[in-house]
């Protein structure tokens, strides 16, 4: 499903060079359920966003259900990320839509019936439980409510790889275990799933198994 | 999908708001400008070329040609280019045509002591000399003969006209041209706003694989829009303006 090469990844600001990922190698399959963990600036979302083909690694290889994703040509990029559903660490939510809105976005986007859309879209508000703040418009979601609209959005075209970077960030215990428990029946339905968090206690109760990242290095790879 | 695109489109030109009804009316005001001399200058034209078959040329000749030289000036006014046709007027022909006009004071022509009315041609230039050019150039070839003692009639309204609509032309040209670059500025203004307005969208849209086709037509469906609205609108004000003045 994932494989990576000795994939290392440096920011160029200027003149300055920024290693954020140094020769990271791992295999994900089909169903599993990985925990990417590590303290800030450890290179969890810059990793993510080379799964998703947001940007290219400086060096190695990254292939994501069955495309080397270096090389890819636009359309091509497109084609995959069709296939991959994305939390994003700062949600992305439309200010300007509601939450519905935002879900249905990327059915309309896509160009799925019209018909079809409604359902689909509740279908996915209701697995995350936010079928009853569906005409809200994002500013006037708490945190919680927030990450499971981007949540929402990112599952609701069921996509056989789902990316959650900090879903539970800035969240309490008891919000941060919904919304666990969500991805866990995702991942239930054979979703592969690859959750980001700095939150190392919540990567401990999760009993997953987990890949720590730390100074842009694999350090653990265990569970 | 089509749903999808035209509702983005219109969402577009709802938050750019004053731009785009700048851009429309900018749109209008060029279009419309364009259109109304445009038709101006037509119609002028049309006149010309309309009136360009009653106009004839007078050439009063300096004195009575006897009937041989007469036909024989005629054959040679025939064989000028730009000439349609030509009647010979003598002296008593003319005559006879002021008595007519005048009609029931037609007893004072009969006071004088001599005819004092010249012999004429009357000229019918052809279409190749309905031109303002074409028509001077017969004017100076008739001028120059050597019975002829002045030129007199249609040329020069016909090219004031000319001149007329050729200015006009130049005009709603000059000002259509500047009111059409404004409204590229306006409409440019109002895509960059609108672009910047829907980054987020587009943004979303190329994460979640959108295909560029469905990205980039609801901008380009925007733009097309304020041109179509302009365009139905310069149409509407010319129509109802011609049916006013007509
Ligand atoms: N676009 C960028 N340009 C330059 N440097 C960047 C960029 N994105 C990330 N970095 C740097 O790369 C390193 C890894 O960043 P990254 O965002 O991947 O960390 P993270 O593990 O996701 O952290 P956090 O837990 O805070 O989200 C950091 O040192 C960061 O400053
Ligand atoms: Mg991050």
């Amino acid at each position: 499903m994932i494989e990576l090469h000795r994939v290392s990844k440096v920011y160029s600001v200027g003149p300055v060079k920024v290693p954020a990922l140094r020769e990271v190698s791992f295999r994900i399959n089909k169903g599993e359920f990985v925990v990417l963990t590590g303290p800030s600036g450890a290179g969890k979302t810059t990793l993510l966003r080379l799964l998703y083909r947001d940007d290219l690694p400086s060096e190695g290889d990254v292939e994501v259900l069955g495309a080397n994703l270096v090389g890819l040509g636009r359309s091509q990029v497109a084609a995959l990320r069709r296939s991959i559903g994305v939390v994003f660490q700062d949600s992305k939510l439309l200010p300007v839509r509601t939450v519905y809105e935002n879900v249905a976005f990327v059915l309309r986007v896509l160009g799925t019936p019209r018909r079809e859309i409604t359902a689909r879209a509740f279908d996915a508000l209701r697995a995350v439980g936010l079928s009853a703040r569906a005409q809200a418009y994002p500013a006037q979601l708490s945190q919680g409510e927030a990450q499971r609209a981007a949540l929402a959005r990112a599952i609701v075209r069921r996509p056989p790889l789902l990316l959650a970077d900090e879903p539970t960030g800035n969240l309490d215990e008891a919000m941060a275990a919904e919304i666990v428990a969500v991805l866990k029946d995702i991942g239930a339905g054979g979703t592969t799933i690859v959750l980001a968090t700095h939150q190392a206690r919540l990567a401990a109760t999760l009993r997953r198994r987990t890949l720590t990242l730390g100074g842009g290095r694999v350090m653990k790879d265990e569970g | 999908m089509l749903g999808f695109l035209v509702g983005e489109a219109f969402r577009d030109l709802r938050r750019a708001g004053r731009v785009a009804v700048s851009a429309v009316v900018l749109i209008t005001l060029s279009l419309g400008a364009l259109g109304g001399f445009w038709l101006v200058s037509s119609n002028i034209g049309r006149a010309v070329a309309k009136w360009h078959d009653q106009v004839r040329i007078v050439v009063y000749l300096k004195r009575e040609p006897s009937a041989c030289d007469a036909a024989a000036l005629l054959e040679r006014v025939r064989a000028m280019p730009g000439v349609a046709g030509v009647v010979f007027i003598g002296k008593a022909d003319a005559l006879r045509s002021l008595k007519q006009v005048l009609g029931k004071d037609a007893g004072v022509v009969d006071q004088l002591p001599a005819n004092p009315l010249p012999a004429s041609l009357e000229v019918t230039p052809s279409a190749t000399a309905a031109t303002p050019d074409g028509a001077r150039d017969l004017l100076t070839r008739l001028a120059v003969l050597p019975e002829t003692d002045e030129v007199a009639g249609g040329g020069d309204w016909v090219e004031r006209l000319a001149h007329w609509q050729r200015l006009l032309a130049t005009i709603g040209l000059g000002v259509g041209a500047v009111l059409a670059v404004a409204a590229i500025l306006t409409v440019t203004t109002a895509t960059t706003l609108i672009l910047h307005a829907r980054r987020h969208e587009t943004e979303i849209m190329r994460l979640v694989g959108a295909s560029e086709l469905t990205i980039r037509l609801p901008v380009l469906l925007q733009g097309m829009l304020q041109g179509l609205a302009g365009a139905v609108l310069a149409l509407g004000a010319l129509v109802i303006t011609h049916s006013v003045v007509a």
